[in-house]
């Protein structure tokens, strides 16, 4: 904004810094005497008490008279094997389908189409029970192979023991996100020029090499800032694994919380967890922009 | 004979150095057609930005229509000015999410508080006057460079201001609509209007101004009647500039 | 070579996708049981609403699709249409009156609300929340004051970061210590409000990118015009940024609809919740997948339609088009 005010300026920000600030004040009184009248507060002493609750999927020994810390550290590591796998599965999913969408091939690209015009519609929490419930709890015992055993009690894959709620959440999620990533692969390919597709056909180059080699590496600054925020959502909607009975981090807090009643602690250490992974993604995100940023202009 | 806009000694820097006015003085007598002409980063523009508060002024003392606007000004003295001072840009900046009509109407109805029927009734008028009287319910995106140029004239007309200020009004335009503009303005200097003009547009100084000023490097190097202007510039480096625009 | 390959890949779809297709239609017709379906309708609709009063949650779910066939397929022009922004935003007050009752209705409180209804209601009411307060989130991140501008930044950041169920959750037992004891809301409005606190995050940013995208020299021909900063920004510059930024807002609607099924796992009985309290009954356990596919079937409807509303709004603000 030009600075063509500058007295005004003054008494608005006071204005505003009142207002907030009685309305705050009105905030903190009521919070001080609800705490006061039902004993929350701010009291980390509980996480050392034994957890009193069995963990059905557990990377780390874990018993119930371990303590509730060590518990949220098996809830974080459940969390993260679901997000890493998903991640890589949803993207490579996404990938392909938006591709697809630029194959000659018309069947292609319509069942591409279908899609993510099918999954979009439809709420992710909805999508995880179907998986659940219907997909793999109704999976009949057959073993396909000698490495791979499938049943409804879960998939034993090369030795893994992998069970029906990792299964269906990872599905779930896989399938929801990569529909999204297909969007966004099908705009960045969409704008790249025509006249990079012409160039590799008039080479001979084929579509599969020419897309790999050609294509996508220009989409690849328009996809990745969109790209970062659908990893943010799957690491978010793997939350939802509560209502499939996956232990993640979010479902042994609210355990947790249920169990000590400790709401305010609780929602502190998710929420420095969540800041912490939302870090971590879109740190790596920014440096991998920054790699394939760098290496566009270097070849320019 | 009254001074429409005094100026003495205009100073303004963006960055420690590198001054875009550097003491810059002048006088605008009403009914003037006062253009400003010289080399970009001369100054020009944020000279004429100065006359109605788009640019703050570091030093010197600036009269407006008999409102002081100078370091320390006030918002609403400035506001107060914007009303008698008309400005037309170079990129038109016509609102694209309101037709013709209302993109002129605007301001009398929010600013000067008149009534919409009488507003827009002042709006087609002035569109006639611009010659582009059917082109009113239209909206920005269809009309082409120069009538977009003629609607923001009209924009600024309508609320029926002392002085008009035109900042490089015909550089955005292709050479085919620069002349309905150019006689746009004409009209306008014939009624007795005050302008100030910045443009490159060496046929509309000659014709039409009263006086015609030259800048360089944030100073006044040269100003007088176009005749002397252009036949013998007295300044080497107007001389120099005449002759890389001739 | 290629194209040999091709071929025979569509080929192979095509007999898969068409074997699928067949064995799916033939169980629709034959082998599912659809009487969970056929029986609960009035339960997927309103939930448990009492009996005497079902008229009203129905009207609100019939007046609503009423209204969508008209803004999308009545006649494009006359001057009725001009009353339908108007008809639209008496929706929402017309539903909670319907709904919760009082003037001349019995009242009904909030737990009996369910089903479709209730999603309806959540949506509108967490949207109608959420907008103006991402809209001042969203000029507060950009404003020149410190305070404004760190103060919307750390919550915008903070509500992104978080998962809606946290918030949800947290929502249900933390917003009841910011009230003055004595003072108690209901587990709707709870959910509401904390649904809306979250939206209007997401809402922020969608604005204010169409913000960043209105060029300074509108600003600055609004303020030569002499209008106010107040005046500027009402008339010339949100209007822009709105049309700007519409197709991220509609995308919010949409999953604003879709995310009201998290209120299930808090107990709520919106479609999904009630769909689930329907599936522990021991007379239709075991009917996940029609129950499923119902509902998967309603929400793509709904969805679409909300999706077909968001174009047809986008062509109606689109200043040259409708000027045609």
């Amino acid at each position: 904004m030009p600075q063509m005010f500058r007295r005004g300026r003054f008494w608005i920000q006071l204005g505003v810094v009142v207002a907030l600030m009685a309305f705050g004040g009105l905030l903190i009184n009521n919070i001080t005497v609800n705490l006061i009248r039902t004993g929350l507060g701010l009291d980390f002493g509980w996480l050392w008490r034994p957890a009193g609750f069995a963990l059905a999927e557990t990377a780390l020994p874990y018993a119930p008279t371990d303590s509730y810390a060590w518990a949220l550290v098996i809830g974080w590591m459940n969390s993260l094997k679901v997000i890493l796998v998903g991640l890589l599965l949803a993207t490579m999913l996404g990938v392909a389908a938006g591709a697809a969408r630029s194959s000659r091939n018309r069947l292609l690209r319509s069942l591409s189409g279908g899609y993510v015009a099918l999954i979009r519609q439809v709420p992710l929490l909805l999508q995880l029970l179907f998986w659940y419930f219907v997909a793999f709890l109704g999976l009949p015992d057959t073993p396909v192979g000698g490495l791979i055993h499938v049943s409804n009690q879960g998939i034993r894959l090369l030795g893994l023991n992998l069970s029906v709620e990792f299964c269906s959440v990872l599905t779930g999620l896989v399938v929801f996100t990569g529909a999204s990533i297909a969007e966004i692969v099908r705009g960045g390919i969409n704008a790249v020029s025509r006249g990079q597709w012409e160039a590799f056909r008039s080479l001979g180059l084929s579509e599969g090499l020419g897309l790999r080699r050609i294509v996508l590496p220009q989409a690849l600054p328009a996809i990745l800032p969109a790209l970062t925020s659908q990893y943010l959502n799957l690491a978010k909607n793997s939350t939802l694994a509560i209502a499939v009975g996956y232990a993640d981090l979010y479902a042994v807090s609210d355990t947790t919380i249920t169990q000590t009643g400790r709401a305010i602690e609780g929602f502190l250490l998710l929420l420095l967890s969540f800041l912490l992974l939302n870090l971590v993604i879109s740190g790596g995100m920014a440096l991998m922009n920054r790699a394939v940023l760098g290496r566009l202009q270097r070849s320019r | 004979m009254t001074i429409a806009i005094r100026a003495t000694d205009l100073v303004k820097s963006y960055s420690p150095g590198l001054n875009a006015l550097d003491g810059v003085s002048l006088e605008v007598t009403t009914g003037e057609v006062l253009v400003v002409m010289g080399p970009s980063g001369s100054g020009k523009s944020t000279l004429i930005r100065t006359f109605n508060g788009l640019e703050t002024l570091d030093s010197g003392s600036l009269d407006v229509l008999g409102v002081r606007l100078d370091a320390a000004h006030e918002e609403r003295q400035v506001r107060a000015i914007r009303e008698r001072v008309g400005m037309v840009f170079q990129q038109f900046n016509l609102f694209p999410h309101l037709s013709i009509l209302d993109n002129i109407s605007l301001a009398p109805i929010k600013v000067q508080k008149r009534a919409k029927a009488a507003a827009e009734q002042l709006a087609i008028e002035l569109l006639d006057q611009m010659g582009i009287r059917e082109q009113a319910h239209k909206y920005p995106a269809q009309l082409s460079g120069g009538q977009q140029q003629r609607v923001a004239i009209a924009r600024a007309l309508a609320l029926d201001p002392e002085v008009m200020l035109f900042d490089e009004p015909t550089s955005a335009l292709d050479p085919e609509r620069v002349k309905e503009v150019l006689d746009a303005m004409r009209q306008l200097a014939k009624g007795g209007m005050t302008m100030v003009v910045v443009t490159h547009e060496l046929g509309f100084a000659r014709e039409v101004a009263d006086r015609v000023m030259f800048m360089d490097q944030g100073r006044v190097i040269e100003t007088s009647d176009p005749q002397s202007f252009f036949s013998n510039a007295k300044e080497e480096r107007s001389r120099r500039f005449l002759s890389q625009m001739m | 070579m290629n194209r040999w390959l091709d071929r025979w890949l569509t080929l192979m779809l095509l007999a898969l996708l068409g074997w699928a297709g067949w064995s799916c239609l033939h169980w629709l017709w034959h082998g599912a049981d659809w009487t969970v379906v056929v029986t609960n309708l009035p339960l997927y609709a309103v939930g448990s609403y009492p009996d005497a009063e079902r008229w009203r949650p129905l009207l609100c779910i019939v007046a609503v699709v009423v209204l969508i066939v008209i803004t999308l397929l009545g006649p494009r022009h006359g001057g009725w249409r001009r009353s339908l922004p108007l008809l639209w935003s008496a929706m929402a007050p017309l539903g909670i009156w319907l709904l919760a009752g009082g003037l001349g209705l019995s009242p009904v409180g909030t737990q009996s609300w369910g089903g479709f209804s209730l999603t309806l209601l959540l949506t509108a009411g967490s949207g109608l929340l959420a907008l103006p307060l991402g809209v001042l989130l969203a000029l507060g991140r950009r404003s020149d004051l410190p305070v404004l501008r760190g103060g919307s930044t750390a919550y915008i950041e903070l509500m992104r970061a978080i998962p809606l169920i946290a918030v949800l959750f947290f929502g249900q037992l933390l917003i009841p210590l910011f009230l003055p004891p004595g003072v108690e809301i209901n587990r709707v409005l709870r959910a509401v409000v904390a649904f809306a606190l979250f939206a209007a995050a997401y809402i922020a940013e969608d604005v204010r990118g169409g913000l960043q995208a209105i060029p300074p020299t509108q600003r600055e021909a609004a303020a030569v015009l002499g209008l106010s900063p107040w005046q500027s920004l009402q008339l010339v510059v949100l209007p822009q940024a709105f049309r700007v930024a519409l197709p991220s807002l509609t995308n919010q609607a949409v999953g604003l609809l879709q995310n009201t099924s998290l209120m299930a796992i808090l107990g709520l009985v919106e479609l999904l919740g009630i769909s689930r309290s329907l599936l522990a009954n021991p007379a239709f356990i075991g009917r996940y997948l029609e129950v499923y596919i119902w509902l998967a079937a309603v929400y793509w409807l709904a969805c679409t339609a909300m999706a077909l509303l968001a174009r047809h709004l986008e062509i109606q603000l689109d200043p040259v088009r409708s000027a045609r």
